[in-house]
This record gives structure tokens, C-alpha cells and sequence, in this order.
């Protein structure tokens, strides 16, 4: 249902309900302003309100809500999940993530590992690029506070709210696998390379001068 | 000649007293914060003189020292009422330098998500424009809460789809980065077949109200010779009798595909622009019904997932891409330099080129019509500012 | 001597009894608002709310009183005051039952109705004395639109008084005895003056869709902008009062006052009736508000000269030839 588009001047679908025309219609259109915007009123008293009483009742949350970070053990050994590589650090564009590594013989830990979650954007990009799937996020977002330092979390304190929360459907390797294209060419893929693709050189040679390029469909 | 004065000798008035009132950064209705200095003359507005730039956040430096990776969750901070739309222009501008084809599963869903978005940034104008007319005590509130109360179930389908439900991140450079769970299609259908229900409620209690059409009707008419000088894009365009829509002009992202009306209206006052918006309303929903339909199955981005924050290099060059989004056209210009970060890179925010009709079409009204005006400009200030 | 303290006690009860019962009835209207945007309203402060307005109360005292200080201090600091005392004198001549009133005055609709338009001077002095543009604007349209309604309040008003034969406004609650007299039934004239008599009262008490006086999104609570804490919670006070006020003479006007099942032997069913109906003009009152947007000024002042005026001056001389043919219901 929907009005037709060509119509006159200011006209409406619901007849042309004007102020300032004469008596009788405006008097008219007056009591019909009345009853037709009071009866939807009336409706809407008689519907059921949609307020969720939180903190009573919490929502549910869907699988891939993006709440807290936290930081995980291995299932199977306990170990940390987290080897310090820092490819948290560099992607994160609020740059609230500080990473230290630890170097060992068998593997490397992170040293500490400082999250200032009052400067976190929430964007999931750190949790896109971790190798090990050692950062996640939890659905749950209950972290409020009166003190602002709270929520600068360290290593021991993003253990605890990974063990604490539901965590939710994203790993690193769950979106990388999500986003990248499956390896048998196609005809509409693009370039299903697994390494990342770096423009060839040749082809900035090849540009030449920049040229300017209007939007155009892809 | 500065423009009060000429506005005054256009206008005729003479000698009558006049006061500069200021409709401050802190008011209830400057839909963000903006600064108008109204010289009136009794109730009626002489002139107008917009200060803005209270949101200024230095977008376009941070898209100078954060990658290709990283800057599409921050593109969603200019516009973050229709956030996805400024992330498309971001990441269509470096798709076209790069010359990067994006998969068609991926663009199905890019529409999808930009249409959902049309209709949930069309929520909150109707419901804080009418909030601006009725009071926050009164009638306004209650369509502003309706209108809410459809947006939020419009919200709900984002956090399925992407896990945030103002800010999301969805798009990367060549594709999108979540793909559609199970069982979402079905969802999206409910909520738009209600919200398609809702919105005649709607339209039944404001265009049978005299007293609404009697605030709408006749204020701020922009001709459309002034709003093709002027650069105003999207529905104000449109309401002023244009048939402009980047959709149809320049077809991105599939839209090509999709059968959908553009509304125009000749008129040029805040009723026609709320017209064209009610139809955009409908429309959009009409084409998230069609791409779910039509919905291919394929990867859903053409590079893989992003495993370090240098990841995306583009080559050199420089485009400029642009989308219709809710308010007008959105558009980045980019400037690229084969390295993991851009050159230079620069927003066109739409509102911020709407916002220049504003000295043309207030001057002559009432007090109580500059809030109407405004509100059917519907100015994002994270757009005008950046 | 006695009676005057008999006076004293009875005005000290019925103010006391107004005061109390504005808090309650600003909770009332915020639930029903509330249940119309499909939420609800004040739920915590007390089992569903019922203590919140006790909550707000001990706010607005313990707020800051701040004064501008460019402000007229005596006219600033007297406004709200002026505005309060008419709103609360006005409950002086409503009778809450047959002969229980503070004072019930031969002239005691004329008087409500003087007194009740005095309140705008309380107005403009907090509007001028606020040093403010749009404190200043707001007021100056303000007086425009009350000054504007209250010639159609008055013709409205004036209906149920011709249908009596008399000012005193127990003998009108008296000319209702029941059900089918209410001056509500009367036919066509009786439901006509009750519809002006909604408008012109939404008009009187700045109500949307005719608050322009505060129109909160372009002149941000308008004469009130400037005061804060006790001061604001007068001027509260005073409006919620009136509002009130109107509310129980419509009731008496057209809903006929006390009357309803069993009401003629007891006297304190009568008063729960007559609250009760006052209640029920209110939240019509209410309900029109939260479904509105508001109309401009001029416009309002068209409706207003063009539109309603004519309108009760027509029908009160309809009511005058309907009368004169019949003949009032009292000498």
C-alpha cells in the first residue's frame, strides 16, 4: 500500500486537510484531526509496552553480539592462548591494546597485556586478526563502573571475564575462514590468493600518472 | 553587502526593532550540536547565520595514518545514524583504485544492509522531526517513540547480522565482513512486513492532522532552480522536483538488479520532503524484499580475511566514490599511493552541503518554522563536521 | 469569630488536599502518557512508581536556587507566586459536595473565571523579570494565545450557566441530578459547548497542541527556563493546579458535579464521583496532548479568532433562544 507518486501540489493520499480556509471545512478537518490522531493513541495505550525490566530481565543476546574483551585458555592443555605477537596491537585503531612478549623456549607468551576498554571502539578487529584465537569478545557488555580505572584491564583481569561471560560466536579463524574466498577459481572470483595480496609493482608502474577515476559500477 | 543586510533591503523590512537570538549548541532541536544566530523581527526570522564545526573530530587525518583495514569501523563515526553508507564509500573508493572486484554475494548484502539502514535513518528523522514540532512533552514524543520502538527492532537485525547495533564495521575492502547467519532472512522479512504496517499508522495520524499539515505545507519551499545551485542532494533534491538518485544515476553494488521507485515531488516544502521520505520508506523495503529473494550464494569478500593491519595495499591513484545515502550523497575521495594507508582522503558529507540551503529558505519564516525546517533537512552534524 | 476559624481549617485542608493531590496527578499523567508510547512510565521509586513523586518533590527542594544576575530580582522572585495564587484561589469556589466548599459564592463562576485569567500576569513578570529572549518571546506569545482563549472559555462556560439561571455553581452541579441531565446530553448544544470547553481549557493552560508558551524544542520550557528548584517547582505547582482546577469545572459544568449512583444519600461517594470525573477530563485532556503536534502562533491565534470564537458566540445564543423557548431550570 502506498501512495501514487504523481500528484498535485502538496497533495495528500488522505484527502487535502488544510487550516485557513474557511469555516465549515476547517471546523471539519479540525474534529477529524482530533479523532484520527487520538483513536492511534488509543490503540497504542491497549498494546503491550516494550520495555525489557532490565536488570530483572536481561535480553538475549544474538550469537555474535560484540561485548567485553577476554582472553582465553587452550581447551585441551590450559595453556594461554595468547603468544604475544602484537598483531592485536598494530590493528587496533584506538590504539588501547599494549602488548609485551615473553620469549621462552617452546613457545612465547605475552609478558602483559593492557586493554583500556574505556577507549575500545568495539570494532572486533583484533579479535579478527589474532592468530591463536586468543582474544574474543563475550556477550555481555556489564562492566560499568565508578571508576574509570577499573577499566583498564590487565592480563589476569581479561582471564577472569573470559571464564566469567558467555563468549560469543567470533574467533580470529572462525571470521577469517567466514571472509575469505574458497581457493577453486571461479568466474566471478577476484583474486583467490591465501597470502595477502600485495599490488605488484609492475602494476604502479603500469598506472603511469594517477588517473582519475569516477565511481563506477562493479 | 553581508547577507542579513541584503536580506533585510530584499525583504523590505524597515526600522522595526530587531533581536539576535541564538539557537545554541546546547538546544533540544539543533539535531546535534549546531549553532544558528537568528536576527528576528518580532517572531520572524530575518536572517540566519549557521555556525557549525562543535563535532569536528578530524576525520579526514585519521584517514591519513590508519590503513585500509582499520579505517572502515571509524567511516561509520561520520554518519552514525546511517553508518554503513559512509563505510561503502570509503571502501568503494579504494575498490575502484584498486580495481578490485567485489563478489555478488557480497554486493547483495552490502544492499541489504544499506536499505535496512535507509529505513532505520528514516526512523529517527520522522520521529525527531516530529519530536522538534510537538515538544518533548506532547504529541512529538509519542510518534519519536513509535518510530523508536520500529527502529529498534531494525537494530536487532544488525546485532544478528554483525554483533553491534549502532556502529558496525561490516564492510572491508573487497567484500563484507560477516555473512548472513542462519535463519536472518526470515527475520528481516517479519520485522520489514511489520514495519511496512506500522508506517501507515503512522501516515494515518500525521497527514490526516490538520495541525500537521498545516506546520508542513507552504514552509521552506525550495525552488528547484536554488537547489540545483545550491548543491543539495538526496531527498531534499528530490522534494524540490529533481529526479537525482545516485541508484539510478550511476548503479553501484548491483543495484542495477533491483526493480524500485524514485520518488519526486515538485513542490519544495517540508511536506514534500516528507513525502519523498515516506516513499523511500516503502521502497527500501521493497528492495531488501528483492535482494533476499535474489540473494546469490558465493564468498563473501574477494580478498581474504584480514590477518595483519597492512594487509590492503592499493595502488596508485585516486577515485572518488559516491553512494546515496539516507540524507544525500555521500562521497569519499581518496588518494592513493601504493602504500597500506592513503594519501589524502576527503569526506563529502551530505548534510554539510544541505545545510547550505538553510540561509535560503528560513529567512521570512517564523521561529517555530526554523525547527520544522531543519528537521526535514534532517542534518547529521557528524556528517557536516567530520 | 468560630466561623472564620471553621474558614481557616476548611482552606488550610482543601489547599493541603490540592497540593497533595497535583504530585499524585503529574504520576498519573506520566503512567498513562507512558502506557500510549508503548513503555511504562516511573516504576522504581516505590511499587510501580507511587513514591516518585515524593522523590521529585525532595529534589526540587534540595536543587540550587540560582537567579540570573542581570535578573529584576523583585519582579523574578515575586512571579511565581503570583502565578500560584490565583491557581490555588480558584479552588475556593469549587463545591466538593452539596454545601461542602470552602466558599460557595453567588458569582462563583465569574469569579473562577476572573481569577483564573489573572495567572498571566504572574507570567509576563517571570517572563520580564527572567532578563531572557526566550523566556521573553515565549511569554509575549503566551499572553497573545491565553489572552485570545479566554473569550471562548468564558462563552463555553457560559452554556451550562444559561441552562441554569445562575452564577452559583452548586446551583448548576444541583441541575444535573441525574444521568440523563447532564449537561454533557443535552442535545446538540450540550456536547458542542463540552468540545469548546476541551479546546478552550488545552488554550487556557497552555496545553499542546497550544504550548508555544513552552514549546520545549525551540524556546526550551520557555518563562521557566530561568528558575530552578523550589521556585520551578511553584510554578509546577500553579499549573498542574490549574489544570486541575478547569478539570473539576468541567466536571461540575457539563459531567454533573457529584451525581452518580448513590451519591444522593451519602456525601462522601459524591465527592469520589466528582473526583473521579474531574480524573476522567483530565486524562481526556491527556490523552489529546500526547497525540498532537503542536501548531503555530499565528495559526493558534486564527483557530482561536476565526474558528472558536464565532463558533461559542453562536452557540451561546442558540442556548440563549433554547432557553428563552423553555425557560431555565431554576427562578
Amino acid at each position: 500500500m502506498g501512495p501514487a507518486l504523481d500528484r498535485r501540489l502538496g497533495a495528500s493520499p488522505l484527502g487535502n486537510r488544510q487550516l485557513g480556509q474557511s469555516f465549515w471545512p476547517d471546523l471539519g478537518n479540525l474534529l477529524s484531526a482530533v479523532t484520527r490522531a487520538m483513536w492511534i493513541t488509543l490503540l497504542n495505550l491497549f498494546r503491550k509496552p516494550v520495555t525489557v525490566h532490565y536488570p530483572d530481565v536481561k535480553r538475549v543476546y544474538p550469537d555474535r553480539f560484540r561485548g567485553v574483551l577476554a582472553l582465553t585458555y587452550d581447551k585441551e592443555t590450559a595453556e594461554e592462548n595468547c603468544i604475544g605477537c602484537r598483531l592485536c596491537e598494530y590493528i587496533c585503531p584506538p590504539q588501547v591494546i599494549k602488548v609485551e612478549m615473553l620469549k621462552t623456549e617452546k613457545r612465547n607468551f605475552a609478558k602483559t597485556f593492557t586493554l583500556e576498554l574505556y577507549a575500545c571502539e568495539f570494532c572486533e578487529l583484533c579479535v579478527q586478526v589474532c592468530p591463536t584465537d586468543a582474544i574474543i569478545m563475550m556477550k555481555s557488555f556489564d562492566l560499568a563502573t565508578g571508576d574509570r580505572r577499573e577499566l583498564l584491564l590487565d592480563k589476569d583481569r581479561l582471564h577472569t571475564i573470559g571464564l566469567q561471560f558467555d563468549p560469543s560466536w567470533a574467533t580470529g579463524n572462525g571470521l577469517r575462514d567466514m571472509q575469505t574466498p574458497p581457493k577453486a577459481p571461479a568466474a566471478e572470483h577476484a583474486k583467490p590468493a591465501a597470502e595477502p595480496a600485495k599490488p605488484a609493482p609492475e602494476q604502479v608502474k603500469a598506472e603511469g600518472k594517477a588517473a582519475k577515476v569516477e565511481g563506477n559500477a562493479e | 553587502m553581508d547577507i542579513e543586510s541584503r536580506q533585510v533591503l530584499e525583504m523590505g523590512y524597515g526600522g522595526a526593532e530587531r533581536i539576535t537570538m541564538n539557537m545554541g549548541p546546547q538546544h533540544p532541536s539543533s539535531h546535534g550540536v549546531f549553532r544558528a544566530i537568528l536576527t528576528l523581527e518580532g517572531e520572524t526570522v530575518i536572517a540566519i547565520d549557521a555556525v557549525i564545526g562543535y563535532l569536528h573530530r578530524c576525520h579526514e587525518k585519521l584517514g591519513e595514518s590508519l590503513t585500509y583495514t582499520q579505517y572502515p569501523s571509524i567511516a561509520s563515526k561520520t554518519d552514525y545514524v546511517a553508518a554503513m553508507t559512509s563505510e561503502l564509500a570509503y571502501v568503494r573508493a579504494a575498490e575502484t583504485i584498486g580495481k578490485i572486484d567485489v563478489p555478488r554475494r557480497a554486493q547483495y548484502v552490502r544492499v541489504i544492509a544499506a536499505e535496512l539502514q535507509r529505513v532505520a535513518s528514516h526512523c529517527v528523522w520522522l520521529g525527531t522531526w516530529c519530536l522538534d514540532m510537538g515538544g518533548a512533552l506532547g504529541g512529538g514524543a509519542t510518534v519519536f517513540l513509535y518510530c523508536i520502538r520500529e527502529r529498534e527492532d531494525v537494530l536487532d537485525l544488525f546485532e544478528a547480522l554483525t554483533g553491534a547495533r549502532l556502529l558496525y564495521g561490516l564492510h572491508q575492502v573487497g567484500g563484507v565482513r560477516y555473512d548472513i547467519p542462519a535463519g536472518w532472512g526470515q527475520q528481516v522479512r517479519a520485522t520489514v512486513d511489520k514495519i511496512d504496517r506500522r508506517i501507515d499508522e503512522f501516515e494515518e495520524m500525521l497527514e490526516s492532522n490538520a495541525f500537521f499539515m498545516a506546520r508542513t505545507q507552504g514552509v521552506g519551499v525550495a525552488s528547484r532552480e536554488l537547489a540545483q545551485e545550491v548543491g543539495i542532494s538526496g531527498p531534499l533534491l528530490r522534494g524540490s522536483g529533481v529526479n537525482y538518485d545516485i541508484r539510478r544515476a550511476e548503479p553501484y553494488s548491483s543495484y542495477g538488479d533491483f526493480d524500485f521507485k524514485v520518488p519526486v515531488e515538485t513542490a519544495g516544502d517540508c511536506f514534500a520532503r516528507y513525502r519523498v521520505r515516506m516513499v523511500e520508506f516503502r521502497e527500501s523495503i521493497k528492495i531488501v524484499r528483492q535482494a533476499l529473494d535474489g540473494l546469490p550464494e558465493g564468498p563473501i569478500s574477494s580478498r581474504p580475511g584480514v590477518k595483519s593491519v597492512g594487509q590492503v595495499r592499493i595502488p596508485k591513484g585516486e577515485a572518488y566514490a559516491r553512494v546515496e545515502g539516507a540524507r544525500g550523497e555521500v562521497g569519499c575521495y581518496l588518494i592513493a599511493d601504493g602504500g597500506a594507508k592513503p594519501y589524502r582522503m576527503k569526506w563529502r558529507g551530505a548534510s554539510f552541503s544541505n545545510l547550505a540551503i538553510l540561509p535560503h529558505i528560513i529567512p521570512g519564516h517564523k521561529v517555530a518554522d526554523v525547527v520544522a525546517i531543519m528537521g526535514s533537512v534532517d542534518p547529521v552534524f557528524g556528517e557536516v563536521d567530520r | 469569630m468560630p466561623s472564620a476559624i471553621y474558614s481557616f481549617i476548611v482552606g488550610f485542608i482543601v489547599l493541603n488536599a490540592i497540593i497533595g493531590m497535583v504530585t499524585y496527578v503529574t504520576l498519573l499523567e506520566r503512567k498513562f502518557a507512558a502506557r500510549m508510547q508503548s513503555r511504562i512510565g516511573p516504576y522504581r521509586v516505590g511499587p510501580h512508581g507511587l513514591l516518585q513523586p515524593i522523590a521529585d518533590a525532595l529534589k526540587l527542594m534540595m536543587k540550587e536556587d540560582i537567579v540570573p544576575r542581570l535578573a529584576d530580582r523583585r519582579v523574578y522572585n515575586l512571579a511565581p507566586v503570583v502565578f500560584l495564587i490565583p491557581c490555588m484561589l480558584i479552588f475556593a469556589t469549587l463545591p466538593f459536595a452539596p454545601g461542602l466548599g470552602v466558599a460557595d459564592l453567588n458569582i462563583g463562576i465569574l469569579f473562577f473565571l476572573a481569577v483564573s485569567a489573572m495567572e498571566i500576569v504572574g507570567l509576563f513578570m517571570g517572563g520580564w523579570g527572567s532578563n531572557n529572549k526566550y523566556a521573553l518571546l515565549s511569554v509575549m506569545r503566551a499572553v497573545n494565545q491565553i489572552i485570545s482563549y479566554d473569550l471562548p472559555f468564558v462563552f463555553a462556560a457560559m452554556v451550562p450557566v444559561l441552562l441554569t439561571g445562575s452564577l452559583k455553581l452548586s446551583d448548576i452541579a444541583a441541575a444535573q441530578p441525574d444521568v440523563l441531565h447532564w449537561f454533557v446530553f443535552y442535545p446538540v448544544i450540550g456536547q458542542l459547548a463540552f468540545v469548546a470547553y476541551i479546546v478552550a481549557t488545552l488554550a487556557a493552560e497552555n496545553r499542546v497542541p497550544f504550548d508555544i508558551l513552552e514549546a520545549e524544542s525551540e524556546l526550551v520550557a520557555g518563562f521557566r527556563v530561568e528558575y530552578s528548584g523550589m521556585k520551578f517547582a511553584l510554578i509546577q505547582l500553579g499549573e498542574y493546579a490549574h489544570v486541575i482546577a478547569t478539570s473539576f469545572l468541567g466536571a461540575l459544568l457539563f459531567l454533573g458535579a457529584w451525581d452518580g449512583p448513590g451519591s444522593g444519600s451519602s456525601a462522601t461517594l459524591g465527592v469520589f464521583y466528582f473526583l473521579l470525573k474531574a480524573m476522567f477530563v483530565f486524562l481526556l485532556v491527556t490523552w489529546i496532548r500526547w497525540s498532537f503536534v503542536r501548531i503555530r502562533v499565528d495559526q493558534i491565534l486564527a483557530i482561536s479568532w476565526k474558528l472558536l470564537l464565532p463558533a461559542t458566540l453562536v452557540l451561546l445564543m442558540a442556548t440563549a433562544v433554547v432557553v428563552a423557548w423553555n425557560g431555565p431550570s431554576l427562578g
